[in-house]
């Protein structure tokens, strides 16, 4: 898992050398803007890779054999792109990536807004890995919501796909409200602190040209507020991969897959194991 | 969960632990609570009827007592997973047509009220200490462990000490909860000096070296 991508900071705001230090899988780091670039160092001051993508700066401990994952529609026009600040939650960085792909708990966590009872019902759907890319898909989601988005105007049933393309990295794509042939780009960027603490950088790519950028990150962040009030009481803080340590339904089967996926590829950093 | 507060000395082996003054615990509210190092969520349905269970919802782990409360059946807060008094599990609200599995169930402790104390126990075997008609005043969390107030104040299961009449629930971490009594029939003023005196108690031993 030292060998993929992770989100470390926001591109816009990373200051002049000396820079400023951060926290990457427990290990401390720094990253700073040198002659118009922007680069990392580990604690003993060695060049860490440095990638820009999505308004984001990545880094690895150690040496990604791929580029960044594409996100297709952060290039077409008309489109805007909102970095939502950043969110600390005290949780596993694979927790925080497990809830982001949740939606039974939309009525219950965020009520009136992603969802509502009586609506609560997750119709069947499709889940599977994309041997090609290596990447975790869930399609065809289906989701009642009183308030879909900021733009949003009463509720719809809205559908969503989910894609996981890193162990702590999440896109989703929703119904646009205002625009319904297109889709609006939610992703969730997580860097692990360390097993059991994270910062959530949640990003956004839509069309919406009534809202503010104020209140577009503000409706985000609200959002994230709830899911953190969940994250920092599951119990273990670590992911369970095993199964039988918790139980599962079928409206489960995307987060069944992650666990899956991660396990495969020996991605367990905040993650659980029978063993221990 | 390292503190393991001891069995009191008395000997009365099925061990039964104060987690909360009745009046704390409101109809359809839910708290979290440890007793012997267990985490535990203590919840009262409307009907009044209390239960304790593991704080964890066997789904994805949420604390239970973060839930809340309709009629005598306890949610989740994260996906609305709903059991009974008993900790089963009668609805998941993502499949409603959905009977849930019978193996779907929270493990419970024993939970019982007594003059306006809730005790539980993990085997429920025996019954609670009758403390009589002694009057429940407060509770009240001190920065010292279990075994350091008794070896301060005695090691009964009700401790008489300045006055009031203490039941001692210890917690993780060198704490302790003091659930504070007094003797029947005080009025307004005679508990507000007590309290005063349970304030001014915690204050000694958190201030004492000798009470490490």
């Amino acid at each position: 898992m030292k060998d993929c991508w992770f989100p470390v900071g926001a591109a816009d705001d990373i200051p002049s050398a000396p820079g400023r230090e951060t926290l990457l899988m427990g290990e401390p780091i720094r990253l700073f803007r040198k002659a118009g670039q922007i680069q990392a160092c580990d604690a003993e001051g060695r060049d860490l890779p440095v990638t820009v993508a999505y308004d984001h700066v990545w880094t690895s401990l150690g040496t990604p054999s791929q580029p960044i994952f594409a996100i297709p529609e952060a290039e077409e026009p008309g489109r805007r792109f909102v970095p939502c600040g950043h969110v600390r939650v005290a949780c596993s960085p694979l927790r925080a990536v497990e809830n982001f792909l949740d939606i039974a708990h939309f009525p219950f966590v965020h009520t009136d807004i992603l969802g509502a009872e009586p609506h609560t019902e997750v119709y069947r759907y499709e889940v599977k890995i994309r041997e090609e890319e290596d990447e975790v898909w869930a399609t065809k989601v289906r989701f009642y919501q009183p308030q879909a988005a900021k733009a949003a105007e009463g509720g719809q049933e809205i559908e969503y796909m989910y894609r996981v393309p890193l162990p702590t990295a999440s896109v989703l794509y929703k119904t646009c409200p205002s625009k319904p042939e297109a889709w609006d780009v939610i992703a969730i960027f997580v860097q692990p602190l360390t097993e059991t603490t994270c910062v959530a950088w949640p990003w956004m790519a839509l069309y919406d040209d009534t809202s503010s950028q104020a209140d577009l990150v503000g409706f985000q962040q609200m959002i994230f507020l709830q899911d953190r009030a969940i994250l920092e009481n599951q119990v273990p803080a670590l992911l369970p991969l095993d199964p039988g340590k918790e139980i599962p339904t079928r409206a489960d089967m995307t987060s069944i897959a992650y666990r899956r996926w991660l396990k495969s590829h020996d991605y367990t950093y905040g993650a659980q194991l029978e063993a221990q | 969960m390292t503190d393991t507060p001891r069995t009191p000395s008395q000997g009365t082996p099925p061990q039964w632990t104060p987690v909360a003054l009745s009046r704390d615990l409101a109809p359809a509210t839910a708290i979290p609570v440890i007793a012997e190092g267990t985490e535990l969520a203590l919840w009262r349905g409307r009907s009044g009827r209390l239960a304790a269970w593991h704080d964890r919802c066997p789904h994805r782990g949420m604390r239970l007592s973060q839930g809340f409360v309709r009629d005598d059946m306890l949610s989740c807060l994260y996906h609305g997973w709903r059991y009974d008094l008993e900790g089963q599990c009668r609805k998941i609200p993502a499949h409603p047509e959905l009977e849930p599995n019978k193996a779907i169930c929270v493990p419970a402790w024993s939970v019982t009220e007594a003059t306006g104390i809730i005790w539980v126990s993990e085997t429920g075997s025996g019954a609670p200490p009758d403390t009589g008609a002694l009057a429940p005043l407060r509770s009240l969390t001190v920065e010292r462990s279990e075994d350091a107030l008794r070896d301060h104040l005695g090691d009964g299961v009700v401790i008489e000490f300045d006055g009031l009449h203490l039941l001692l629930q210890g917690l993780p971490q060198g704490r302790c909860v003091l659930h504070a009594l007094t003797g029947p029939g005080l009025d307004a003023a005679g508990q507000r000096a007590a309290s005063h005196r349970l304030e001014a108690l915690r204050t000694r031993f958190e201030d004492s070296e000798d009470i490490a």
